[in-house]
């Protein structure tokens, strides 16, 4: 009976229902069978409301939202190639960094391909690079970012590993500097394979000039402060993240429509809504799943998950190695936060039997989420770079198959490295 | 009743502009006292955390208006035509279920709150700030309602001007 009503949950989901009302259903039916009070569900949405940390989330959030706004993405790329355009390939270069900076503050849910692709596709093309090179670019560097503070999936992961126990040893201070030598592991790899890539095509290079860096600098002298406020403020121990992201909310909002003038105040109703409205979604489903995993650990599903999968795999080599696929595979068919919420808590406390450091677990799974968003055949990006670029989707596959490999293998040094993710992880 | 409609979405999308910029002012004024004065007021943060919530779930009730929460949908538009109306109609009326239980539950408990006397902060009282749980799913599950009804007349499907995923 119980399997029925859990796979007619399932064929729901996969014909539209919103996903917080099959957990919500699966919590519901889940606290009945085991003879709880149904109350405790209000119980445990409640607990939004005695998490701290959640408060970092509207404020990120709206960040975001206002940074896609306006033209901080053209200040940010003529930055960018004052400082390297001058480089072999690097025009490339520009956009790898700049969509990863871009990303980890505007979330991957395709602003950066919409704002920064529909600048740099054109840019690269005008350069000489390649038409399926150019296209692959774009595509793939949508979602790079991930890794970096302060992108929404990692404060997420962190909200979810704390909320299940593991707060001692996931901080997301600690979770944030963790991401960082991924990142940059894969803009490494990226910046390698593309110079190789463009070995004999002359890509005519930018001149360097410091009055183009001056200018440039000028021009985005409001937002350079921004990492500066976040990292430093956070690792300073000037502010707690949910203030650093407070901090950051205001100081975006009287950037864009104060001092540059971007946006104008009649629109800013708009934008909050609709941050709004994204972040309702989110914690709605984080709530709801808070109730769920709950259910889950009571009726010790993780542990008997745990039992079946050591019967098949006794290494945490081949228990990496499944794990990798399975979250690529997700991370093509779900939404991020979606796959956060379900998948987390049924695979930490496993990772965590085989000897998985959290943190460790919570970059593999985002750096496969990041791969997950252009891994074909349904991967969001290779949508959304589709309808932006007009282009087909089996021209997508095939120009980000490339790229796909190159981080592919960043993905499995990740992996088998954990001190890449633990080096500066004070524990 | 379409007057109705009208002024909640006003006053749903004026709570969200409101509750955001508090949270913003707030959240900054309390980090200036503490770094300068080297004092805060006492219930900032819980109200701050309050606020979340009901940002959260109005945020949530906004997205139900025009189908903009998080789905996954990876077989219904695949379907025929035929079918695709039915399933979406079975997914809105599951949706309105399991909304209304849950709306029932949480009046249960903002019930046994308002016995227990428990404040949230300051001298507010703890079930005055859970009534957004019920309120928001009632109108979460009256929503899906609608849509179904819109769908069964066979009406545009509501506009999307909010994707979020």
């Amino acid at each position: 009976m119980l399997m029925a009503i859990a796979l007619l949950l399932v064929v729901l989901a996969f014909f539209g229902a919103p996903l917080f009302t099959i957990i919500l259903a699966g919590a519901l039916l889940g606290f009945y069978r085991n003879e709880v009070d149904l109350s405790v569900i209000a119980i445990e949405l409640y607990r939004i409301a005695s998490t701290p940390i959640l408060l970092a989330l509207p404020l990120f959030t709206f960040a975001g939202y206002l940074l896609a706004e306006g033209n901080t993405s053209k200040r940010l790329v003529k930055l960018t190639s004052a400082f390297i355009g001058w480089m072999p390939s690097g025009l490339a270069i520009v956009a790898f960094f700049t969509c990863a900076f871009f990303t980890a503050f505007t979330g991957a849910s395709g602003v950066t391909i919409v704002a920064l692709g529909a600048l740099l596709y054109p840019a690269l093309k005008q350069a000489g690079y390649q038409e399926k090179y150019s296209l692959g670019l774009v595509t793939t560097s949508g979602s790079l970012g991930l890794l970096l503070p302060p992108s929404l999936p990692l404060i997420l992961f962190a909200i979810i590993a704390q909320q299940m126990g593991y707060g001692e040893q996931v901080g997301i201070k600690d979770l944030f500097v963790a991401g960082l030598l991924p990142a940059f592991l894969m803009l490494a790899l990226l910046t390698g394979w593309s110079l190789w890539y463009n070995r004999n095509d002359p890509i005519p290079t930018e001149s360097f000039s410091f009055t183009n860096i001056k200018t440039s600098v000028w021009a985005a002298r409001w937002e350079i402060p921004l990492p500066i406020f976040v990292l430093g403020g956070i690792y300073g121990g000037f502010f707690a993240v949910s203030e650093a992201a407070a901090v950051t909310a205001l100081y975006v909002l009287v950037m864009k429509v104060f001092l540059y003038k971007e946006i104008p105040l009649k629109s800013l109703p708009k934008i909050m809504r609709e941050s709004m409205v994204m972040v309702g979604g989110i914690l709605l489903i984080l709530g709801v799943s808070l109730a769920f995993t709950n259910f889950l650990v009571d009726a010790e599903v993780p542990s008997k998950l745990f039992a079946l999968i050591q019967n098949n795999i006794q290494s945490k080599i081949g228990f990496l190695l499944t794990l990798n696929i399975v979250l690529l595979v997700l991370g093509a068919i779900l939404d991020i936060f979606a796959a956060l919420v379900i998948m987390v808590p049924l695979i930490l406390p496993v990772a965590m039997q085989y000897g998985i450091h959290p943190i460790h677990l919570g970059i593999i799974f985002l750096a496969n989420m990041q791969i997950g968003y252009f891994t074909p055949p349904v991967g969001m990006n290779l949508f959304i770079a589709s309808y932006r670029f007009n282009k087909s989707i089996s021209e997508l596959y095939q120009a980000t198959i490339p790229f796909m490999l190159v981080l592919l293998v960043a993905l499995l040094l990740i992996t088998y490295i954990p001190e890449l993710s633990l080096m500066f992880v004070s524990h | 009743m379409r007057k109705f409609i009208h002024v909640l979405h006003i006053l749903e999308d004026t709570a969200l502009v409101g509750i955001l910029v508090s949270i913003i002012m707030l959240a900054v004024t309390q980090i200036a006292l503490r770094n300068f004065q080297d004092s805060g007021i006492i219930w900032g943060d819980s109200l701050l955390r309050i606020m979340v919530l009901w940002i959260a779930l109005i945020g949530a009730m906004v997205a139900s208006r025009t189908d903009g929460h998080i789905s996954i949908d990876l077989v219904s538009r695949y379907l025929p035509e035929k079918w695709q109306h039915r399933v979406q109609l079975l997914a809105y009326l599951f949706s309105a279920l399991v909304c209304g239980i849950t709306c029932y539950y949480s009046v249960v408990f903002v019930y046994y709150e308002f016995l227990d006397g428990n404040t949230a902060f300051a001298a507010v009282p703890a079930w005055v700030c859970q009534t957004i749980i019920p309120f928001a799913f009632a109108v979460m599950s009256l929503r899906f309602v609608i849509s179904a009804i819109r769908h069964l007349q066979d009406r545009s499907p509501p506009p999307v001007d909010n994707p979020v995923c």
